[in-house]
């Protein structure tokens, strides 16, 4: 009986701990990856004509890391540079959203005649997909600022729409108890508005990186100055066949995603941390 | 009128509050005189209005009618000249305790080394020595409105207005935190006005306890509480007291149950 308890007792530390959630992660990512050297094997076993689009998980391997070194095969740039190019599109892309959104975002949900000025505008553009400027962007802006563009689209709504929500859903105690304090208007916004809409800030931030990342595939689909994962992923499938490269660009542009994404993460958790709201 | 010690002046307040539908008096000729360094409790069935005086003699509520006046000055706006400690505490979650005590002494730009002898001086007086550099999601219920009190008191206020501030806190805490206001209320000498729906408290903390009637809210009866302090709840005089207001109150709640009954 004892013996039982302790067995569960152990079993349910281990299934809290971190090396079960490490073990489990391994075991699923390598389950995959059999899963699709098998799925390639039998494509190439039936010899059905699809192999030559499924490449060996080895060879995506191979490539990538041949890659880094070396030029990308076709093209004369390494898959580092190229990775770079991409990251810095996005950065500034990014950042030029950030900058803009934030203060926007403050401003249309506090003061109730820029609202009325910017939502009809806001909402006029919302809906369209941010990639459907890609076609004029990359005509009007050439092909090194183009790219940012689309980025700067893709990361500005889900940032200006979350901060405006974050406004919206200040405590109204919080402004009632600054009011007593004697704050006037432009004090309860320094001080009660802006660090209350902190999480939501956070949340836009997140998931306009996201963003950001897919736009960047979309938008350097023609040939970028100083190149680009995106357009070494557009040509490599297109031009050469050669698509243990596009599985490679697939796989750099989703490491960077998760470079970003967990960067942001440590920011969010050191901004709470700094305020008080773990 | 106003008399030299009167801290607060009400005379025949009103208050209608309307959507496009409904019209509802909340108050109406309510008409009170606080003294100055008096503790008065605002006691009454809920829905009463108790909240709605204090929101406005605090400035967040506007009158529809009648006068308010706070040391001889209509009140037409909030101002740090009336603290008010709120029963949901509302304290910043981003700021530490000190930094939520010196709220409102960094509105008045007030030097960084005068602000931070102040924001002592008060952790002290609530008894918050050793936590002030903590954030509020740390703190227990009666240590957040111990903050509480502090903010309020540093801007130095001539009045406290308190909203059921111990509404939320378990039993023990609460009557510790009764007798911590008192200890409070006799170092600092402001005149505090308290709402409050527990019969109890009010007996416990008041010098003149106002009883409202039902919706719309005036004042039924002010009970001057003699009672020597400290004041102890088990004597006969203070339960005999506590059952005097208790009477009164009773028949306005039973007129508002009466009401909810009827659907009106």
């Amino acid at each position: 009986m004892s013996a039982l308890h302790t067995i569960i007792r152990r079993f349910g530390r281990f299934a809290k701990s971190r090396r079960l959630q490490l073990s489990a992660g391994i075991i699923s990512v390598s389950a995959f990856v059999v899963f699709w050297h098998c799925f390639a094997w039998l494509l190439e076993y039936w010899d059905l004509s699809l192999q030559e689009y499924v490449p060996f998980p080895i060879e995506v391997f191979e490539v990538l890391v041949y890659s880094f070194v070396h030029e990308v095969p076709g093209m004369d740039l390494s898959m580092g540079v190229m990775a770079l190019a991409s990251l810095k599109r996005v950065v500034i892309g990014f950042t030029l959203a950030l900058i803009v959104a934030f203060p926007l975002g403050l401003l249309m949900a506090s003061f109730r005649f820029v609202n009325y000025l910017g939502d009809p505008i806001i909402e006029m553009f919302r809906p369209i997909p941010p990639v459907a400027w890609i076609p004029v962007l990359l005509v009007m802006l050439s092909v090194l600022w183009g790219p940012v563009a689309v980025v700067f689209l893709g990361a500005f709504f889900p940032i200006l729409l979350n901060v405006m929500f974050g406004v919206k859903r200040t405590d109204q105690t919080l402004i009632d108890a600054a009011k007593t304090l004697g704050a006037r208007r432009i004090d309860i916004f320094t001080k009660v508005v802006i660090p209350s809409t902190a999480p939501y800030l956070m949340t836009g931030v997140k998931v306009g990186l996201g963003i950001s990342w897919m736009c960047i595939v979309a938008a350097e689909m023609l040939p970028v100055l100083g190149g680009g994962v995106g357009n070494a992923l557009w040509t490599s499938a297109q031009q050469f066949s050669r698509f243990d490269v596009t599985f490679a660009c697939m796989i750099v542009i989703g490491l960077m995603s998760i470079l970003t994404t967990g960067l942001a993460e440590q920011v969010e958790r050191r901004l709470y941390r700094w305020m008080g709201m773990e | 009128m106003d008399g030299d010690g009167v801290m607060i002046s009400l005379l025949n307040l009103s208050k209608t509050f309307s959507d496009d539908k409904h019209t509802v008096e909340a108050i109406d000729g309510f008409s009170l005189d606080i003294q100055q360094g008096e503790i008065v409790c605002l006691l009454g069935p809920s829905g009463c209005g108790k909240t709605t005086v204090l929101r406005m003699i605090a400035g967040l509520e506007s009158k529809s009618s009648g006068s308010m006046k706070v040391r001889g000055k209509s009140v037409t706006s909030a101002g740090s000249d009336r603290g008010l400690v709120f029963q949901e505490f509302a304290l910043f979650p981003w700021r530490t305790v000190r930094k939520n005590i010196e709220f409102g002494l960094e509105l008045k730009t007030m030097p960084v080394e005068k602000r931070h002898e102040i924001s002592s001086k008060f952790i002290e007086l609530v008894g918050l020595t050793g936590f002030e550099n903590v954030h509020p999601g740390k703190l227990s219920g009666g240590m957040k409105q111990r903050v509480g009190i502090a903010r309020a008191l540093a801007n130095n206020p001539a009045v406290l207005l308190m909203d059921e501030p111990f509404g939320s806190l378990d039993a023990q805490t609460r009557n510790l935190m009764q007798k911590e206001l008192l200890r409070i209320w006799s170092a600092t000498g402001k005149t505090i006005l308290f709402v409050t729906h527990s019969v109890d408290e009010a007996v416990f903390l008041a010098d003149r306890i106002v009883v409202m009637t039902a919706r719309p809210g005036k004042v039924k009866e002010a009970i001057p509480i003699g009672i020597p302090r400290p004041r102890d709840r088990t004597s006969s005089e203070f339960i005999s007291v506590r059952g005097e207001v208790l009477s009164v109150l009773e028949a306005e709640f039973e007129k508002t149950q009466i009401r909810e009954l009827s659907g009106d």
